[in-house]
């Protein structure tokens, strides 16, 4: 795996979102970039429950990439994470007791795969609870490992395409000593999808927040 | 002038030399085989463990036969002869040139060394080395892997990145710039400092056109003398 960034696209004025996501496939495409499938990334949320009085719950998101598709990844809130087999959801059950689905809760995000020389793009809609919330857009540039180098040029290769939405440089990087992206799985991924979720959750229902 | 100079090789020699060797593979391979497949099924323990010996030493002598005689055989002379139109055509004498290659010898200096090259996070390669030459170079990335499943160097498959082909294709005219048969070790060095320069590969916009991306891809060529970055198109 190389360097990953995931971002939000806002929705072009007075377009819907399809609109937005087909300007993108068609910009992608014009640039020569080759459809290649499709991909999806979903996050359930539970709430850790039976905590000492007093502490606030903390929560557990339980994630699955199709770029991964045997594995799940557990993800918990501000602190460690892990990657397991997908029957760790067969496992989250029978922890009832101690963590608990929250229902409705349920993130998505779909949409195609394209394929551009070393760059893998990935434009997709969340939908939260079966409405749509926004676009995401997740960019990976597979030859190089160490964000800090190639960020500069995966700006620019963003700009092409995204014009003035280019995020900066995504901040589950930022924090690392040496800046080197673990190429075994895709947990700093997850980090930006969850991080992305959960900007989108807090923006447009604020009524309706997990906690 | 149609004087082609004769290289006198001792065929039936080399036919012989090399009929040797086979036959030394081939009882070495026995060895293996008979210790892949075990003891063979007889009726006593006892039985099963002698025959097993027995056919081991076999083999073991054959071993030791094939590879005496595969000694002998490559004490080989190549004779390299001058033809003598040629001899009578110079003005001076021309020492006759019988130059007596020890075949065993000299397969000490021809043999092939890989050596790989990591730089940085950025790229591994895998020089292909005949004694102090490069003979050719392949350029992957950190992340992609250089053993074959045997868990043997990969030395024939290109890597999977786009950036990647176009640095080995670059490394290879390097290697025929740098070309200098007299000063092997000046070759390597200069080489290297040039495969160096490679360390900035993500992070050097082009000197001539100040971006970082042309057609996907960012600068992969270095210049040989300064060691600039350039796009491959932006270098002429």
């Amino acid at each position: 795996m190389g360097v990953t960034c995931v971002c939000q696209v806002p929705v072009t004025e007075g377009k819907s979102v399809q609109q937005t996501v087909d300007v993108l496939h068609k910009k992608l495409e014009q640039l020569g970039a080759v459809k290649q499938g499709s991909f999806c990334v979903d996050c359930e949320t539970y709430h850790a429950t039976g905590n000492v009085t007093g502490q606030p719950t903390k929560l557990l998101y339980v994630m699955h990439n199709s770029e991964t598709p045997l594995s799940c990844h557990a993800l918990f809130e501000g602190g460690p994470c892990l990657t397991a087999d997908g029957n760790f959801d067969v496992l989250m059950l029978k922890l009832k007791s101690h963590f608990q689905n929250a229902k409705g809760h349920k993130v998505e995000c779909r949409g195609s795969r394209y394929r551009y020389c070393d760059f893998l793009i990935k434009v997709g809609t969340v939908t939260m609870s079966s409405s749509g919330r926004g676009i995401s857009v997740e960019v990976e540039y597979c030859p190089c490992v160490v964000p800090g180098d190639c960020w500069n040029l995966m700006k620019e290769f963003m700009q092409t395409f995204l014009g003035s939405s280019v995020p900066e440089l995504p901040s589950v990087f930022a924090t690392k000593p040496e800046g080197l992206y673990a190429p075994a799985d895709c947990v700093d991924t997850m980090n930006q999808y969850l991080e992305l979720f959960n900007k989108l959750r807090k923006l447009q229902a604020p009524g309706s927040n997990v906690r | 002038m149609a004087d082609v100079m004769n290289v006198g090789v001792n065929l039936e020699a080399f036919s012989q030399a090399i009929n040797a060797i086979q036959a030394l593979r081939s009882s070495v391979t026995r060895v293996f085989d008979s210790l892949k497949d075990g003891m063979k099924n007889k009726e006593t323990l006892e039985g099963r463990e002698k025959a097993f010996i027995t056919e081991f030493q076999d083999n073991l002598q054959s071993v030791n036969r094939d590879l005496k005689s595969t000694w002998f055989r490559n004490n080989l002379k190549v004779v390299i002869n001058i033809p003598p139109t040629l001899k009578s055509s110079s003005p001076h004498p021309v020492p006759s040139i019988n130059t007596l290659l020890n075949i065993t010898k000299n397969s000490e200096s021809l043999c092939v060394r890989l050596v790989q090259v990591s730089l940085g996070k950025v790229l591994k390669a895998i020089v292909v080395m005949r004694s102090l030459f490069i003979d050719r170079t392949i350029v992957r990335g950190f992340n992609e892997n250089i053993y074959s499943e045997d868990g043997k160097l990969d030395i024939w498959s290109k890597s999977q990145y786009q950036v990647f082909q176009k640095v080995t294709d670059h490394a290879t005219t390097a290697l025929l710039h740098y070309q200098l048969p007299q000063m092997p070790d000046v070759v390597v060095r200069s080489f290297m400092t040039w495969l160096r320069s490679y360390i900035k590969l993500f992070q050097s916009p082009c000197q001539r056109c100040g971006r970082f991306l042309q057609d996907g891809l960012p600068p992969t060529w270095r210049d040989f003398r300064t060691l600039e970055a350039f796009h491959d198109t932006c270098r002429m």
